[in-house]
């Protein structure tokens, strides 16, 4: 004797589909970075070299700026932005302190390679006060790290430069393999970015960072080469739901 | 840069290891690979100080006592009669000139000079040429050494809108164009200032008397010369990162005095050329500030002793920068200064709290259509905006990465296209993608931004015993999106397979919209797919082709039917990529269920044989034979 159950068609399993490995990424990182206290703000990725480079401090002669680094669109008008910072800049100019924004989504540089793309994902954070110290900026970027990575993940600090925070860090992570992996950037506001936006860097301070989605997909996925992410191949894409 | 481990050590009074001066110098803030004994070190663009022995041993000094003051010549020099002029004393503020006379060109090197060579793989060229390479790496300081014999006429130092061959030492013709430095000698360039020298006038094994330039060049005037002409050049590498401009005498000194433990000097003469003085940075001493700053509570005592290491100079209440840190000029540099010598991994941290910021409703309306695209099966994708054609608006880009990139593009949809021949082309049979992007154009000079959502699909609507005969097209989707969004106008458009280079027939259907015309009713939207909240570990993808096997079963016992479709549907194997019910049909007359399953087959390192897909399929043939009731037409 056979149920009603033994002969009803199969149950249907719908395929569904799935955000893009990388968006996932950037949304959890400022969904995270929200939940601390930062506004999201928007700007454009056709950027003016006023707001790209030269109120972040980024001086003529800096490499960046040459045209084999940099994408320069309408006969050197405008170019694609090599970073979110302009979007920090922009904030800044529009609010008054304390301030603290984030911001993320498509940069551009001039790289193609197996470890460079022409464009690529970052966020950035920064937030601006009285008194902000290096002290807090490496309290905040531990609370990143473990959210991202688990409380139980070795971290580093190095001196770096970035002509836009000063003193400048980059933080490495120790991978399970025992190699010191990069993650993210990170120092005080230079005060002349301050100046230049109008805050008074003798009684503001702050403090900026920003991160590679890209590394930390490839990271968190185990993806070895970043060209995967932008073949659209169904096959990569249905790995991620 | 690479510098050899016993090439500082050497100078190290407490002769730490290797591990531990790596240590050290990534404390600082430089990267580098220990290879051998060599540092391969990379240095931030700030600290062209660093790129010497003498530069890495100055950082070093906060840790270690060391012996920066090699021997120099400390004659008097003889004044040089040169017949010079600086037209660009812009670019080159100081310049010194160094004339000297050797009796015979020694044969061999001693000791560090040797080592040098030795140590660091680095090729002999002439002696004059390798001593000028030696100081260059002992000091930081690039000079250029002239046969002084090839030196007759009128040197001047000029910037030149010119367009002319120039061979350099390197026996590489290049052709000068626009703006460039250029030395020249009656008229004839004879070194691209700060890059490379010519051949014309370079150094040979023959040369006993040689010219030497030593000269500060502003590093915009250097920079992206070697890239432009495709030179490797140390020289302009340091230029271009700034070097000590208060360095010359002591460069010279040293130059003279390396020649002199070599051979016989008949005659020197030098001079030097100030066109601007230089200045010395001075910063108040501020320690509050310092603190403030790190988040630390050092004395000012110990601050100054930290600067003092580093060469600051203390004058009252103000801190005297030293000419080769072109880096500091603010409390925030010496700050860093401080950080980097206590570590920054040495420094506490302490409670940041960020009080709550506005939550942003920017992305909700498209976040909303994202999760609805999700539970129809659409995947999204991010395009890279370079393409080769335009329209009117069209924005173009200067310099593309080549001549099929040369526009951002004006639509997804383009791009949309050709992810979905790629997925064609590698047999997909089901193709449902979307994605969100800002998208630029330009209009009378002015960048508009247009923020946009497109949609595509083509193929069969499901993997399912259902939707596996359907194929999408234009009604269909229509349908399904009026249902789940009745307010919005979606506007389908089929676009015409006749240009594609595919033999594929199934409808292509497509939509562009902007974001902004969507209503606040899209919110209303009740999404089943959450994102997800681990992260997947990735199976590296095979390009290979499929091979795809169909299994139809004739099921009489149904009481035997769902654990073939446990066994069937949870079958393993490295080979199947995925299996799934595309046929199901219930006889009700003959008492006979008939269910087909579609097996998909991909081998990650070679193309799947006829063979190996058909022992997997032997492996589930010969299983499910077992279960009465159960059998496959036409096997038997």
């Amino acid at each position: 004797m056979s149920s009603n159950k033994d002969i009803s068609p199969p149950k249907i399993i719908k395929d569904r589909g799935s955000i893009h490995p990388i968006n996932n990424m950037k949304d959890s990182i400022m969904s995270l970075l929200v939940s601390f206290g930062f506004e999201i703000v928007d700007g454009p990725e056709v950027e003016t070299e006023e707001f790209n480079f030269d109120m972040l401090n980024i001086k003529k002669t800096h490499p960046a700026r040459q045209m084999h680094d940099t994408f320069y669109v309408e006969k050197k008008s405008n170019l694609l932005r090599t970073h979110t910072s302009p979007v920090q800049i922009r904030g800044m100019l529009e609010k008054k302190p304390p301030l603290a924004f984030i911001s993320g989504g498509k940069v551009y540089r001039k790289d193609d390679d197996a470890t460079h793309l022409p464009m690529f994902h970052q966020v950035e954070g920064i937030f601006i006060d009285e008194n902000v110290s290096f002290a807090q900026l490496k309290d905040l970027i531990y609370k990143i790290i473990y959210s991202l990575f688990g409380d139980d993940v070795e971290l580093r600090f190095r001196p770096s430069y970035f002509p836009f925070t000063e003193p400048s860090a980059e933080v490495d992570i120790l991978s399970k393999e025992g190699k010191w992996l990069e993650i993210l950037g990170c120092g005080l506001v230079n005060p002349i970015v301050l100046e230049n936006c109008n805050i008074d860097s003798d009684n503001y301070s702050g403090l900026a960072f920003g991160l590679g989605i890209e590394r930390i997909a490839m990271l968190k996925h185990g993806v070895k080469d970043i060209r995967e992410f932008y073949k659209s191949n169904l096959d990569f894409l249905s790995q991620f739901k | 840069m690479k510098i050899a481990y016993d090439h500082l050590v050497d100078r190290i009074k407490e002769k730490p290891t290797i591990e531990e001066v790596s240590d050290n110098l990534l404390q600082l803030g430089h990267e580098h690979e220990v290879e051998g004994n060599v540092f391969n070190m990379e240095f931030t663009p700030n600290r062209g100080d660093c790129l010497s022995i003498n530069g890495l041993l100055r950082d070093l000094s906060v840790f270690y006592t060391c012996d920066i003051n090699q021997k120099i010549y400390s004659e008097e020099l003889n004044s040089l009669q040169i017949d010079f002029k600086n037209l660009t004393p812009d670019i080159c503020p100081q310049i010194s000139f160094l004339k000297l006379e050797i009796d015979k060109i020694p044969d061999k090197y001693n000791g560090y000079l040797n080592d040098y060579f030795l140590d660091l793989g680095v090729n002999k060229n002439n002696f004059f040429t390798d001593i000028s390479n030696y100081i260059s790496y002992e000091t930081g300081q690039p000079t250029h050494c002239y046969d002084a014999d090839k030196m007759n006429g009128r040197l001047v130092l000029q910037e030149l809108d010119i367009n002319q061959e120039f061979e350099t030492l390197l026996n590489k013709k290049i052709n000068l164009k626009n703006k460039n430095s250029v030395f020249l000698l009656d008229d004839k360039v004879i070194n691209l200032a700060g890059v490379i020298g010519g051949k014309s006038t370079s150094c040979s094994s023959e040369t006993k008397t040689v010219l030497v330039e030593c000269a500060f060049f502003k590093p915009e005037a250097i920079i992206g010369k070697s890239v432009k002409y495709d030179i490797q050049s140390e020289a302009s590498h340091k230029f271009e990162r700034f070097v000590d401009p208060a360095c010359h005498d002591r460069v010279i000194r040293r130059f003279i005095n390396i020649v002199s433990e070599h051979a016989n000097i008949k005659d020197i003469s030098a001079i030097s050329y100030e066109f601007e003085q230089n200045k010395v940075i001075k910063i108040p001493v501020n320690v509050n500030k310092i603190n403030q700053i790190i988040g630390i509570n050092i004395s000012e005592e110990q601050y100054l002793n930290y600067l003092s290491k580093l060469g600051f100079l203390i004058n009252n209440d103000l801190i005297l920068v030293p000419s080769y840190r072109s880096d500091i000029e603010t409390q925030n540099d010496l700050a860093e200064e401080v950080a980097r010598i206590i570590g920054y991994d040495n420094i506490s941290k302490n409670d940041l709290n960020i009080p709550k910021g506005k939550i942003s409703n920017n992305y909700a309306i498209e976040n909303k259509l994202r999760y609805f695209l999700l539970d129809e099966g659409f995947y999204e994708v991010i395009n890279a905006p370079f393409v080769s054609g335009s329209i009117d608006n069209s924005i173009k880009v200067d310099n593309p990465l080549d001549s099929n990139k040369t526009y951002l593009r004006t639509n997804i949809t383009d791009s949309l296209l050709d992810n979905l021949l790629f997925n064609e082309r590698r047999q997909k049979d089901s193709i449902k993608l979307f994605e969100i992007s800002d998208i630029y154009t330009s209009k009378n000079n002015e960048i508009i931004k247009t923020r946009k959502i497109a949609i595509i699909a083509s193929g069969r609507v499901g993997h399912n015993h259902e939707d596996f005969s359907k194929k999408i097209n234009q009604k269909h989707l229509t349908e399904i999106f009026q249902k789940a969004l009745p307010n919005e106008n979606f506007d389908f458009q089929i676009l015409s397979r006749d240009s594609l280079d595919t033999k594929i027939k199934n409808e292509i259907v497509c939509c562009e919209l902007d974001i902004d015309n969507f209503s606040p009713e899209v919110l209303n939207y009740k999404q089943t797919v959450k994102s997800p909240d681990n992260y997947n570990q990735y199976s590296p993808i095979s390009d290979l082709p499929y091979s795809i096997r169909d299994l139809s079963f004739s099921i009489k016992d149904f009481s035997k039917r769902e654990s073939l479709e446990d066994y069937i549907l949870g079958f393993k194997d490295e080979f199947l990529k995925k299996v799934y019910i595309f046929d199901y049909f219930y006889n009700e007359k003959n008492s006979e269920i008939k269910i087909g399953f579609r097996f998909v087959f991909q081998s990650p390192s070679s193309t799947i044989t006829e063979r190996e897909v058909n022992d997997i399929i032997g492996v589930i043939i010969n299983h499910t034979q077992k279960i009465k009731g159960i059998s496959i037409p036409g096997l038997n």
